[in-house]
This record gives structure tokens, sequence and C-alpha cells, in this order.
């Protein structure tokens, strides 16, 4: 009864092969533009990042000191990016009592939205009913409701930006095995596991602008030129983005 | 023959009686102090937890009446004691299922159906003194290592075994399988047992009675059992082990935990009064969670038990809930009277009046009904229904 349930499920579920992941994608919103320059001002709030290996088993094994170091390469990356896309990153106040509940709501709303569209409108087929009309005619239609306008640090900015990032970096192991098994058997295992997102919210209507969902980032967070790589990858589509695609390929 | 039978009668005893003979169990070790995570394995660990922890303090599910914070942190205290108290932060969650855990950073989650299941300072102590031993004890970590080690070993047998694809190796690799993921749940429910032992060892040396540590498993037990039967179901078993199961089962647990209790403190305090005093303002709301789990013989047993120790009008009410939301026509009738009795104890509470006006009018007594409605809308005239009645009122041709 106490405790345990999920561990044991979670060891069930380890050896599943993880799909390979589909290619990365991103939409805008039909109706948004931002040109570039735009001296627009973005609030971040805490980016969920989440960096460690995986054993040979395929179990994440979180790392304290590459998540620190991966969360504060991707911070500066950030601001640097956004200042050369000509906008301006405000990093989001700390937050306390009804505001952090509020907060923490519209995180967790955010990723759900962000997790539906990543199913539903980019990679796999099982559609929403309600979203099959807007699948075909391209349309990206997703909203977190207006109530953004009160997060907190929303009133002097114009949009919030919401990242996620987890890596998990094939442990020696892991890597063992992987060439074991294409040399021997010649099964495909796959080591490491590194998926990002990346969400663009307009404070005002609380309409998702941008969204870039990819299950197989480039760069290593843990160091400074991985983590540029990394954002530039999570920005590469960003609205008004004058950031080289080709660069990082 | 006669030698073989006793061997196995002797031996079916043996496994019988073996928890039961488990001795008292002993009293913690010494405290080691603040702990802070070694290596990277706990320090990573740590670091998880303490990013939901963080997520944890913002949550809408949190309940924050710091008077009911404050009771449920002093219980744990009395049981750990105080020095190891102060590792712990504990969050009470509101969530009607019997649960609570621990994190290996020190984050303890209280389930408020726990707290509706607790009938005294020393069984709310018992668990949560169980919890506090996984934590002292970091099976956390050591379950985390030993996931690793065996899906490790799972994924090497899996590459050998797929080198050689007869009929017998897929055979033996699942053989491997099954052994690891059976001694992997077979870990887990050992941990549970350790936690149960130092448990009941922070109670044998509290001020608090530690035979409660039983009954927390026998009551559970009873619901359970009321559960099925109310469902139709066979009655359920409490001393088989499934495979997949994470915790030991209910009936070892029981007889475990009374063996464990120190005979000695038989004659202390429970602390049921203060209990019932603390949960007071909190009984009604989470009876109300529970019985939105639509789990009739489990909501009853629960009611009925509560009401051993005297029926009130909070009980009375919540039955009334139970057997009106259940709706057949013998429901109804039964309801009407129930919240009758919580009307009688007390007449102020509105939603009795409430419930009693809607289950008359669908027992053919539309004016006792209507009657009931008007008495309630006349204590609670801000209700949110409030127009949703006032219809009612009207639409039988009876005003106001």
């Amino acid at each position: 009864m106490f405790r345990g349930i999920a561990l044991a499920v979670a060891a069930a579920l380890c050896l599943v092969v993880v799909p390979v992941a589909a290619q990365e994608k991103s939409a805008v919103r039909q109706d948004f533009e931002l040109a570039s320059n735009s001296g627009k001002k973005i609030l971040v709030f805490h980016p969920s990042v989440r960096v460690g290996s995986q054993s040979t088993g395929g179990i994440f094994e979180p790392n304290a000191e590459w998540t620190d170091r991966a969360r504060t390469n991707i911070q500066a990356a950030l601001e640097k990016y956004q200042k050369q896309l000509g906008n301006a990153v405000i990093t989001a106040p700390e937050a306390y009592g009804e505001d952090a509940r509020n907060l923490e709501e519209h995180m967790q709303l955010f990723g759900a939205v962000s997790q539906a569209v990543i199913e539903y409108q980019f990679f796999v087929g099982n559609r929403l009913p309600t979203k099959k009309r807007d699948n075909k005619a391209n349309i990206f239609d997703w909203s977190l409701g207006a109530s953004v306008a009160d997060l907190p640090g929303a009133k002097d900015a114009d949009y919030a930006l919401f990242i996620y990032n987890k890596d998990a970096f094939g442990s020696t192991g892991r890597k063992v095995l992987q060439i074991l098994a294409a040399v021997g058997p010649g099964i495909a295992v796959k080591s490491g596991e590194h998926q990002g997102f990346a969400g663009l919210v307009d404070l005002r209507t609380g309409n998702l602008l941008w969204l870039n969902a990819d299950g197989q980032m480039g760069g290593d967070p843990r160091e400074v030129d991985g983590s540029e790589k990394r954002v530039r990858q999570l920005l590469e589509d960003f609205p008004g983005s004058n950031l080289d695609k080709d660069a990082d390929k | 023959m006669r030698r073989a039978g006793a061997m196995v009668a002797g031996a079916l005893a043996a496994v019988l009686a073996g928890p039961a003979m488990a001795e008292v169990a002993p009293p913690p070790p010494p405290y080691v102090g603040a702990y802070q995570p070694q290596g990277v394995d706990e320090i990573g660990l740590w670091r998880e937890f303490d990013e939901s922890e963080r997520r944890l303090a913002a949550s809408e599910l949190v309940i924050r009446d710091e008077k009911l914070n404050a009771y449920v942190r002093h219980v744990l205290c009395d049981t750990v004691g105080t020095d190891r108290c102060k590792a712990v932060r504990v969050y009470i969650m509101r969530e009607p299922t019997f649960n609570a855990n621990m994190s290996s950073n020190g984050t303890m989650r209280v389930f408020s159906g726990l707290l509706l299941r607790m009938r005294s300072e020393a069984e709310l102590g018992a668990i949560l003194g169980h919890e506090f031993g996984h934590y002292e004890q970091r099976h956390g970590l050591k379950l985390f290592k030993a996931r690793r080690t065996g899906t490790d070993l799972l994924a090497w047998s899996a590459l050998l075994a797929s080198m050689a694809p007869s009929y017998n190796v897929r055979r033996s690799y699942a053989d491997v399988q099954l052994s690891v993921y059976g001694n992997l749940f077979r870990y887990s429910r050992d941990n549970e047992r350790e936690a149960d032992r130092l448990g009941v060892g922070y109670l044998n040396t509290s001020k608090l009675r530690p035979q409660a540590a039983s009954a927390v498993w026998q009551n559970l037990m009873a619901e359970i059992e009321a559960s099925s039967r109310s469902k139709g179901l066979s009655k359920p078993r409490f001393n088989a082990i499934a495979f997949t199961a994470s915790h030991p089962p209910e009936g070892e647990r029981a007889l475990t935990m009374a063996a464990l209790a120190d005979p000695d403190g038989a004659s202390r305090d429970d602390g049921a009064d203060r209990y019932r005093e603390a949960m007071a303002h909190w009984l009604p709301i989470f009876l109300d969670d529970q019985i939105k789990l639509n789990d009739f013989g489990a909501s009853d047993y629960l009611i009925q038990s509560l009401a051993a120790s005297g029926w009130t009008a909070p009980l009375w009410f919540a039955r009334g809930e139970l057997y009106r939301l259940r709706g057949q026509q013998r429901d109804l009738v039964n309801a009407a009277e129930f919240y009758e009795s919580a009307i009688r104890l007390d007449t102020a509470l509105a939603d009795a009046h409430r419930g009693l006006g809607l289950s008359l009018i669908k027992t053919g007594r539309p004016t006792d009904g209507q009657a009931a409605l008007r008495k309630y809308l006349e204590l609670k005239p801000e209700a949110s229904d409030a127009a949703m009645i006032r219809m009612m009122l009207t639409k039988e041709g009876v005003t106001n």
C-alpha cells in the first residue's frame, strides 16, 4: 500500500524498447507573426532540466551536478540567443503563496497541453477527434486560457517561454551493450535519450503561439558549447528567428 | 507415512505461525542527525525529489490548515522522537485513498484518506513511523540500485539469449526474467517488513500504545471485506502473496505487528479522544470525498466504525448522503431516516435538510420534502444550488 507500486511499474517498463522518437517538429499559430528585432519581453519560468545517465538496462540515473550545470548553461545560452533575436529575456520572479500555487497550476497545464500537442498533433496517428479537422487544415490552435495574465511577472512581459529538457547519457555499460547488440544479433539498442521542448505563450490571451518538440536533440547541455547548440536547436523555428538552421546539422 | 504427515503439518504450522513468532521490535538505533546524501546516485535522487517537492509545496492538493498540519507533525514527533522528526516535511494531501509515502529527501506525503481511517494517535503514529523507517533505512536508494542491477542483468541476458535463438534459450531467458522481477518484488516486500519493524519499534519507545499498529491492518481488512461483500465479490484472501505485490499481505502485517508490539505498552493511552477532536473539523470533508469514491461497502463500513464511539450529526449526514447517492428506492427511504437523525442532533445542519428534502420528494412525499428544502434555503440562502432548489419548490405547484 505504501510506496513502491510506481517503482515496480517503472521497473517493468524500463526494458520496453523506447520507440525511436519521431523527428523534431514545430508549429506556429497561424495568426501570429513576430518580426525579428521587435524588442519583445519574454518571461522565462523555472525551466525543467533533468540530466543523468542511462543504465545498461535503460533506467534513468539522475545526476545532480550535471543537472545544475545544464540549468546554468541553458539559461545563459537562452539569454544570448534571445538577445540575438532582438528580444529581452526576463527571469520570472520567485513566487510565494497564492502566486506560487497559481504558477504551479499553469506549469502543469502547459505540460499537459504541450504533451497533447506533441502526442495528438505532431507525431503519431491517434488524432483527437476534436482536432482532426485542425490537423488536416494545418491549424495550430491551443490555449492555456486568459488566466496566464495573472501569473507572477506577467505584467512586465509580452510572452512566456516554457522550456523542458531531459537528457540521459548512455552509460559505458549501455554503450557496450549497444555495440555488442549491433555486431552480434544485429539488434538496435538505443543509447541515451535527449528530449527537449519549448513553447511560447501569449501572456494576454493564453494562446500557445509556438511549440517546438524534439525527441532527439543535439548538444551536450553540460558544456557551454553544447548548451548553446541545444538552445539554438530549441529556438531554430522560433518566430522571427534568424538563427542558422544548417549550422547544427 | 505418518511421519511425513507430521512433518508437513509442522512445516505448515511454522509457516503460519512464522510472522506471529517474531520477537518484540527492538528500540530504534541511535539517530545520526541531519543526514546528507552521499554518492552520485543518492545526490541525484535527492535532487529529483527536491524538484518534485518544489512542485508539491505549490500544489493545490495540499491541505494547508495550520492546525491540522501541526497536529499530524506532533503525532509524528511523539512517535519517532523530536530529534528524528526534524528531518521531515509533512504534506497532507487531499486524496481520499489509504496511503502515505516518504521520499528519500525527507518529504512525507500523508493522504487525507489515511487520516479518515485512523482511529487514534497511536494508529497514525504507526503509519508515520513506518514511513520514517523507509527514510532512515534509505530504502528508496536501495530499491533504485536493486532495480538497476536487476535490469542490467536482464539486458545482458536478453542479448545473450538473442545470440542463440533456440527454444531452450528463450525458455531460460524467460526464467531469468521471472526470477529477476520476482526478486525485485520480494526485495520491496522485505523493505516494507523492515519499515514495519522500525515503525513498531518507535511506538514501543514512545508514549503511545504500540498494539495500535496491528489494529490498523485489522481495520483495513474489515473494510476490504465489507467492500467486496457489497460488490458481491468473493471473500478476499489476506494471507496470499501475489507475485507482483509490493507489500506483504495485510494478514501477515497484522499478525507481525501484534507480535512486535511491546506487551508492557498495552495499557498505554492511544490518544483516540485527542485524535477525534483534532479531526472533527475535517471529518465531514474527508467523508464527503470518501463517499464520492463510489465504494458503498467501504464507505458504510468506515461510517459505522467511526460511529462506534457515538453517532454524531456529521456521521448520520454522511450515511444519508451515501445511501441517497446510491439512489435505489429503498436507499432513499433509509437516507431520509438518516438525515432526520442528523437533524435531531443538529437542526442547523443545512445540507441535511437538503438531502432530506430531495429524498422525500423522490419517495412520494413532496410536501414534506419541499418543507425540508425551504428550511435548507432558509439556513443557507447563498447556497450554490439555491436557484435549482427554488425551481423544485415551484414545479410541484407549491409556492413559497
